[in-house]
C-alpha cells in the first residue's frame, strides 16, 4: 500500500513533511545582519553600555551559582588548615606587621616633613586617596583581553577609571562597572597605557601594554639611561594613578640598528596571579568631576553657558603608536 | 531516538551557560571547551524543528554579553556554524559515529577560526596555537552530549 502512495506523489516536489518556516538560508542572512549590526553599534557607538550593565546585573545569580563549587573549596581548605601551618603563618605576619609598623613610623616623619617642605615651596599637598578592597571573582572569559573581574561595582562606588593596586604595585584600571562586579584591565592589556617615571633617575615616559604580560616603552632613544632592573613607578602626571606606585621592572633591552629608538621590556611586578584581595583606589576629586556621565539636558545647558573650556577625557590613554 | 522534549534543550543550554560561567583560571581558560556552542550543535543536529539559526543567534548573543567581548561576535560566527551544520543536517542519519565526530571538528573548527578572523579585523594578535584547545575538549563534550541524550546516528541493526 506503501508503494502506491508513492508512486501517486509528483518526485518532482517533495512533500512538506517537515515544515521548517522560513528557509535556513533566508533566517541566517537576517541574523548574520542582525549580528553585523549589533557589532557596528558596540563598536562605534556607545549605547550599548547600559544594556550589557542590565544583562550582567541579572546574571549576577547565575555567577554565584557557577561560583559556588569554588568557595566551597576555597572554604573547605581553610577548614583543613593544620593547626601548625596557621601558626607559622601568624608569626611570619607578626613579625611582617612589626618590621611594617618600624617603616611606618619614618614613614610618617618623613611625610609630615615632605609637606612642610612643600608649603614652604607653595607646592601642592598630594593627597592620599582613600580605597576599597576588592576581591578577584575570575579571570576574564575573552582570552584576546587581559582583564579580571572584582567582586565590587557601582553598588559599593566603584567608577570606571579608578586605579587598582595590589600590595605589590599597580594591576590596572576599572574599566566597566557592573551592579556587582566590575572589570578591571590589566595594565598589560594591549589597550592600556600608564604613565610612568623611572625611579633610579626619576625620567618620565609612558608604558604601553604588549599582550602577553609584559610593558613596552616606546619611543625612547637609543641612548637613554635605562638599565634593566630599573624600577619604574607611576608619575602620577595622569591625575588617575596616585605617584609613586610600583608599576614594573625593566627586564630587557634590545637596540636594533635599523632603528632610532631603544625596545624596553618590563614585566609588571604585581601579582595578578598570585593574590585574589586588591584595592580599587577612589578617583581624584578633579578627575571624578570630569569622568561622571554627561548631565540630565537642562543642567548641562547651564553647564555649557557657565563653562565653554569643559572637556571630556577618555578614561583609557589611548596614543598613537 | 527518542523524541526531544522543548524543556531538554533550554535546561541542557542553561547548564552549558553555568559551565561558560565557571571561575576559569590559569590553564583551565585554555581548554576550556565552548559549551554553549557544542550543546546547541547538539539540538541543532538532532532536532533542528526546536533549535535553529534563531537559537543559535540568542544563544551566541548570550555568550558575548557573558565574555564582555564585541556585541554580536559570537552571535555572528554561531549564526553561521549553525546554518553549515543544518545545511547537512538531513544526511546526518547515514553517517557513523566517526563521520559525525569529524563533521562536529570541521564545525567546531570554522568557528574557532570565524572568531579569530573578526579579532584580527579588530586588531588582536594571533594568540597562538593554545587557541585551538577548546576545539578538542569541544569534541569530548561531544562525546558526552552523545553519551547523556543519545546518538543522533542511525542505531546499529542486527
Amino acid at each position: 500500500m506503501l508503494k502506491g502512495v508513492h508512486q501517486k506523489l509528483d518526485p518532482q516536489q517533495t512533500p512538506a513533511f517537515f515544515v521548517r518556516g522560513a528557509s535556513a538560508f533566508s533566517r541566517t542572512v537576517f541574523f548574520c545582519a542582525l549580528s553585523v549590526i549589533a557589532m557596528a553599534v558596540d563598536a562605534r557607538l556607545n549605547y550599548l553600555s547600559q544594556f550589557r550593565q542590565a544583562f550582567i546585573g541579572g546574571l549576577h545569580p547565575l555567577e554565584m551559582i557557577a561560583n559556588a563549587p569554588s568557595e566551597w573549596v576555597r572554604d573547605a581548605k581553610k577548614y583543613f588548615s593544620a593547626h601548625n601551618q596557621l601558626v607559622q603563618e601568624n608569626y611570619a605576619l607578626k613579625q611582617q606587621a612589626f618590621e611594617h609598623e618600624v617603616m611606618l613610623q619614618r614613614l610618617s616623619t618623613i611625610q609630615a616633613e615632605n609637606n612642610h617642605l612643600r608649603s614652604l615651596l607653595n607646592g601642592n599637598i598630594p593627597i592620599q586617596p582613600k580605597a576599597i578592597l576588592g576581591e578577584i571573582s575570575h579571570t576574564g572569559r575573552d582570552p584576546f583581553t587581559s582583564v579580571v573581574v572584582v567582586n565590587r561595582g557601582s553598588q559599593h562606588n566603584i567608577k570606571a577609571g579608578q586605579a587598582v593596586v595590589d600590595s605589590k604595585g599597580v594591576i590596572g584600571q576599572v574599566t566597566r562597572v557592573f551592579p556587582f562586579s566590575s572589570e578591571v584591565t590589566l595594565i598589560t592589556d594591549k589597550d592600556l597605557s600608564i604613565p610612568i617615571q623611572i625611579e633610579r633617575n626619576q625620567l618620565r615616559a609612558i608604558a604601553f601594554g604588549e599582550g602577553n604580560n609584559t610593558l613596552d616603552i616606546p619611543f625612547l632613544p637609543t641612548n637613554v639611561d635605562i638599565k634593566v632592573g630599573d624600577k619604574l613607578v607611576t608619575s602620577g602626571i595622569d591625575g588617575i594613578y596616585p605617584a609613586g606606585l610600583a608599576v614594573a621592572t625593566v627586564t630587557k633591552i634590545q637596540q636594533n640598528p635599523e632603528s632610532p629608538f631603544a625596545k624596553i621590556i618590563s614585566t609588571p611586578v604585581a601579582g595578578v596571579s598570585n593574590h585574589l584581595q586588591l584595592l580599587l583606589l577612589e578617583l581624584p576629586q578633579a578627575k571624578e568631576a570630569e569622568l561622571v556621565p554627561e548631565p540630565a539636558p537642562v543642567e548641562k545647558a547651564v553647564a555649557e553657558t557657565k563653562t565653554t573650556t569643559s572637556s571630556k577625557t577618555k578614561v583609557k590613554h589611548h596614543a598613537p603608536r | 531516538m527518542r523524541p526531544v522534549n522543548l524543556v531538554a534543550v533550554y535546561l541542557s543550554l542553561l547548564v552549558a551557560l553555568l559551565c561558560q560561567l565557571f571561575p576559569w583560571v590559569g590553564q583551565g581558560i585554555i581548554f576550556r571547551p565552548d559549551f554553549m556552542l557544542v550543546v546547541l550543535l547538539y539540538w541543532i543536529l538532532r532536532a533542528p524543528n526546536l533549535c535553529s539559526v534563531g537559537t543559535a543567534w540568542f544563544v551566541g548573543l548570550l555568550v558575548d554579553l557573558a565574555t564582555g567581548s564585541l556585541l554580536g561576535q559570537h552571535a555572528l560566527t554561531f549564526t553561521f556554524t549553525a546554518f553549515i551544520g543544518l545545511s547537512y543536517q538531513r544526511r546526518l542519519v547515514l553517517f557513523n559515529a566517526w563521520q559525525l565526530a569529524g563533521y562536529v571538528f570541521a564545525l567546531l573548527v570554522f568557528e574557532r577560526v570565524a572568531i579569530l578572523l573578526l579579532k584580527l579585523f579588530a586588531g588582536n594578535d594571533n594568540p597562538g596555537w593554545h587557541y585551538y584547545w577548546p576545539i578538542f575538549t569541544g569534541m569530548l563534550l561531544w562525546q558526552f552530549m552523545i553519551f547523556i541524550f543519545g546518538s543522533i546516528t542511525r542505531p546499529k541493526t542486527k
